[in-house]
């Protein structure tokens, strides 16, 4: 778009010299007077009782300067309602790594050495740890009691309606949540089906493996103020966590978001905040703690694992007739994942007139679960995106024609009864269809070429935000979101746009939570679509409020008026300007008759604009070592409207290299007694740059109702279709199925020696 | 154990220090020096989030002792702005929207500066290769490759 100022242009990032100079500051970086390190001793069971813990060695090593058990807290349960309460483990663990012991000392060598001295009793019990096993009665219990499920994290994205089965009896179960979804008839489905494919999927845990491991810095004043210097995805909601969890009024609490390196959904849960809290206010000082990598990968919140057992049917015409769907999804210890976003996508994408959908969501002794870009949609798009390429091969129809004659459009009903949202599928479906990469897709031996679609529905959160006009006429947008990959210059973009000046008159800041406007958690793509759509609105205000200085000082009404070349002038007469240093000059001057500039933007957005991503791949297939290389990659997404084309592709590529990390080599490999065995970047492995090719993108702009400008979220989608992208890919090459995830080269030689006994 | 001199030069100044023997050269520069621009992502050496040069060849610095470093010549990513200002490869990454998060960014652009001291012209595969021990959870690497394309493309222009 040409008629823009700043909308659509590739603005750099304010932020971004300070990035590549090591000038950015991350919560590891501070040092503050008198600061102690904390750390954490962690079980080495997945399920054990607690018997005794010996702390005096400990506490006499000379540094250390608190030790913490829970028998010292006040306000840990030993049922916690969620894993941010478990501050410390009361009379059992849960799984492996869990804190038991927190230590504060002058260093961290000696907090370390600390933690090697306390020493715990503990009896093993009987571990659940594979999902399906810990389902069946007589399984070892995780929950004792039942307590109410925390689905506060699943708010953080709010996804969409679901249909939960209650449960009918108050006895602990490990099946912590159950839905169910049907229409149609689908056993007369079955019946009148010409080809039916039955498959079991598997995505493992894979972790979200941000390159910062959390860290967190505490310290409290003499009036009892708690201030947390955090590296976390949302001010606010962390505030309230910690309030909670300490019992404290938020008014007591501060959080400050430092620069975050990396979240994916997973810094929204507090696993380390209130426990540094906590030491800060037993030693009076300040207390910095950060994890290791081995604790990220042992003891943090990884993403869920999912088995889904899927039947679809269609008749030889094309036509589809039923869809049969059963989830099982293992959360660890504690319930609160994103089941209903993998039951609406697998059986939501494509109109099946009747369907069957249960799903259970399953507690075992391993790390919780958080969210992880997209929570759920790679697993279920994965699951009915491979069906429909072996529908379509079974039916001998292509596979392009059959996903354009089913896919759902705006109107018609997802699993839930409720209907799809105004939304792009069909529009990235064509756009992969006539890309010259699928177009001009040649067959050769052990290459193949697969795509796959899928989306997000997006989350919804009230939002505010400010907009002030500065003494040189400068405009400061001041905010309480997070920043986690560059949103805040599209937001310097949305309010450059509306007040009508470059986006380089604009600056921005992140407040803390005493002083910023309400902005929701930076999760389930919503920041632009509901901050973005605060900031316009705080900039149309802050708009007018110039328009009306500038009517008094032109003599003139506002609506002759615009703003232009950083002027305001009559419109058809310019040189009857004043400009917006002058503005900014005479509204805040003393004695001034003007009244200072301060937009204020206040919104709820209350319906959803899904945002669709389809990705296409070309694969090379060694039947020699089963290796897998990509040659080529293309993302397509609809965004509703690019902001900031340059920030949209760093999205897209971004996420597909994290779903081709979930295709080709990322899983969490767990021992029959619930201990990790590869806890280090070595041993899990995610893409590196030798693994991946240049990522085209392809940005489809379908614009949305509701979003500022037309804009979509954009940084769940991405992540969601390249599993199945890839699982099709080496279909194609080898003829073979991989439902199981990761295809790995052992899997890949494995399934061409089966085919080629078999055949 | 006792702490012990370790004389250095840091972004070419001379340094004198006391640290501890099991300190690494990480720890003394983030921690003793207040150099906090290299990161530390994984303590193992499997990220590439703390690389710097010592004496011009990348090192991943959590896997380097500190006293090691003894009489040697360290470069972090502070040391790659001059008076002059940032290092073509750090204008690069921000022009062409190569960081997202930034956590990884500081170790990235001291290893691209490597690869282009040593190799002037590397082709994309090399650029790959020379940056396959830099991990980024964000960016899909896309970004840097161009980055690092830019630059060469300058130099020769």
């Amino acid at each position: 778009m040409t008629d823009t100022l700043a909308i659509g242009q590739r603005v750099d990032r304010a932020e971004g010299v300070g990035k590549v100079t090591g000038r950015a500051t991350y919560v590891a970086d501070l040092k503050v007077a008198g600061m102690l390190y904390g750390k954490m001793l962690r079980s080495p069971h997945a399920h054990a009782k607690i018997r005794s813990i010996d702390v005096e060695k400990a506490r006499a090593l000379p540094g250390v300067r608190c030790v913490l058990t829970a028998a010292d807290l006040d306000h840990v349960d030993d049922e916690p309602a969620s894993r941010a309460h478990a501050v410390l483990a009361k009379g059992r663990v849960r799984f492996q790594g869990q804190p038991v012991a927190a230590v504060a000392a002058d260093d961290v060598h000696t907090a370390e050495e600390a933690l090697d001295l306390i020493e715990v009793e503990y009896e093993i019990l009987p571990a659940a740890i594979d999902p399906l096993e810990a389902m069946q009665d007589g399984a070892p219990q995780v929950r004792q009691r039942l307590v109410e499920n925390d689905d506060s994290e699943a708010q953080a994205h709010a996804t969409v309606a679901t249909n939960e089965v209650k449960p009918t009896s108050n006895k602990p179960t490990n099946v912590s949540t159950r839905i169910h979804f049907a229409r149609g008839d689908v056993a007369r489905g079955f019946q009148d089906s010409d080809v039916i494919i039955e498959q079991t999927y598997h995505i493992p845990h894979v972790h979200q493996s941000y390159m910062e491991p959390r860290a967190a810095l505490a310290s409290w004043d003499h009036q009892g103020h708690l201030t947390v210097h955090a590296s976390c995805q949302g001010i606010f909601a962390l505030r309230a966590e910690l309030a909670s969890i300490l019992h404290i009024p938020e008014s007591r609490v501060t959080v400050i978001a430092e620069e975050i390196g990396g979240g994916f959904g997973a810094k929204i849960q507090p696993i380390i905040e209130p426990i540094t809290a906590l030491l800060a206010q037993k030693t009076r000082r300040p207390v910095k703690l950060v994890l290791s990598r081995s604790e990220e990968l042992i003891a943090a919140t990884p993403a869920p694992e999912t088995i889904v057992e899927l039947k679809t049917g269609a008749k030889r015409d094309g036509s589809l007739t039923a869809l049969k769907a059963r989830v099982v999804m293992d959360v660890g210890c504690f319930p609160g994942g994103p089941l209903n976003n993998v039951c609406l996508l697998a059986a939501g994408l494509y109109k099946f007139p009747a369907l069957e959908v249960d799903g259970f969501e399953v507690l075992t002794h391993k790390a919780s679960q958080a969210a992880y870009r997209a929570p759920g949609a790679p697993h279920g798009t994965f699951v009915i995106e491979s069906q429909m390429d072996a529908l379509a091969s079974a039916l001998g129809i292509d596979r392009m024609e059959l996903r354009l004659r089913h896919c759902i459009a705006t109107g018609d009903l997802m699993p839930n009864g409720h209907p799809w949202p105004f939304n792009g599928m069909r529009q990235v479906l064509d756009a992969i269809a006539c890309h010259p990469a699928w177009l001009e897709r040649k067959q050769a031996p052990n290459r193949g070429v697969g795509f796959a679609v899928g989306g997000w529905m997006g989350g919804l959160q009230p939002a505010s935000a400010t907009v002030r006009m500065d003494r040189d006429g400068s405009l400061m947008i001041v905010t309480g979101a997070v920043d986690l990959t560059g949103t805040h210059t599209a937001f310097r973009q949305i309010a450059a746009e509306e007040i009508g000046v470059a986006a380089d008159q604009v600056a921005i800041t992140t407040a803390n939570t005493d002083s910023a406007p309400f902005a929701g958690t930076s999760a389930g793509s919503k920041v632009i679509y509901t901050i973005g759509n605060a900031v316009k609105a705080a900039a149309a205000d802050a708009r007018e409020q110039i328009l009306e200085i500038a009517s008094r000082e032109l003599e003139a009404a506002p609506v002759d008026l615009e703003i232009r070349n950083g002027k305001v002038s009559v419109k058809g007469a310019a040189e009857r300007s004043i400009s917006l240093s002058k503005i900014g000059q005479v509204s805040t001057a003393i004695g001034s008759k003007h009244t200072p500039v301060l937009g204020r933007g206040t919104t709820t957005v209350t319906q959803q604009s899904p945002g669709f991503a389809g990705q296409l791949a070309e694969v090379e297939v060694d039947p020699g070592t089963g290796n897998v290389t990509i040659l080529r990659y293309v993302s397509f997404q609809d965004v509703g409207r690019a902001i900031n084309p340059t920030l949209v592709e760093g999205q897209m590529q971004g996420g597909s290299a994290q779903g081709i990390g979930i295709a080709l080599s990322e899983q969490l490999v767990y021992s029959p007694d619930g201990r990790l065995l590869n806890a280090s970047l070595l041993d899990y492995r995610t893409m590196t740059a030798i693994d991946l090719p240049n990522i085209e993108t392809v940005i489809v702009e379908v614009p949305s109702p509701y979003g500022p400008f037309g804009a979509k979220g954009a940084g769940e989608p991405p992540i969601v279709p390249g599993p199945a992208a890839l699982a099709n890919a080496v279909r194609d090459a080898t003829g073979c199925d991989f439902p199981d995830l990761p295809i790995t080269p052992e899997k890949v030689v494995n399934a061409l020696r089966r085919a080629a006994a078999t055949s | 154990m006792s702490k012990q001199i370790l004389h250095l030069t840091v972004n070419g100044e001379d340094r004198e220090i006391l640290v501890q023997p099991y300190q690494t050269l990480l720890e003394v520069l983030r921690d003793e020096i207040g150099l906090t621009g290299a990161k530390e992502g994984c303590g193992t050496g499997d990220c590439g989030c703390c690389t710097v040069l010592l004496d011009g060849k990348p090192v991943t610095s959590c896997l380097v002792v500190g006293l090691q470093a003894d009489g040697h010549q360290v470069t972090t990513v502070e040391g790659l702005e001059s008076d002059d200002g940032l290092d073509p490869i750090q204008q690069a990454f921000v022009r062409r929207g190569a960081l997202q998060c930034g956590f990884c960014i500081p170790g990235a652009v001291v290893m691209a500066r490597a690869l282009l001291n040593e190799n002037p012209n590397p082709t994309e595969a090399e650029i790959r290769w020379a940056m396959a021990g830099n991990l980024c959870r964000c960016t899909g690497y896309t970004k840097w490759i161009e980055a690092i394309q830019d630059v060469v493309q300058e130099v020769k222009a």
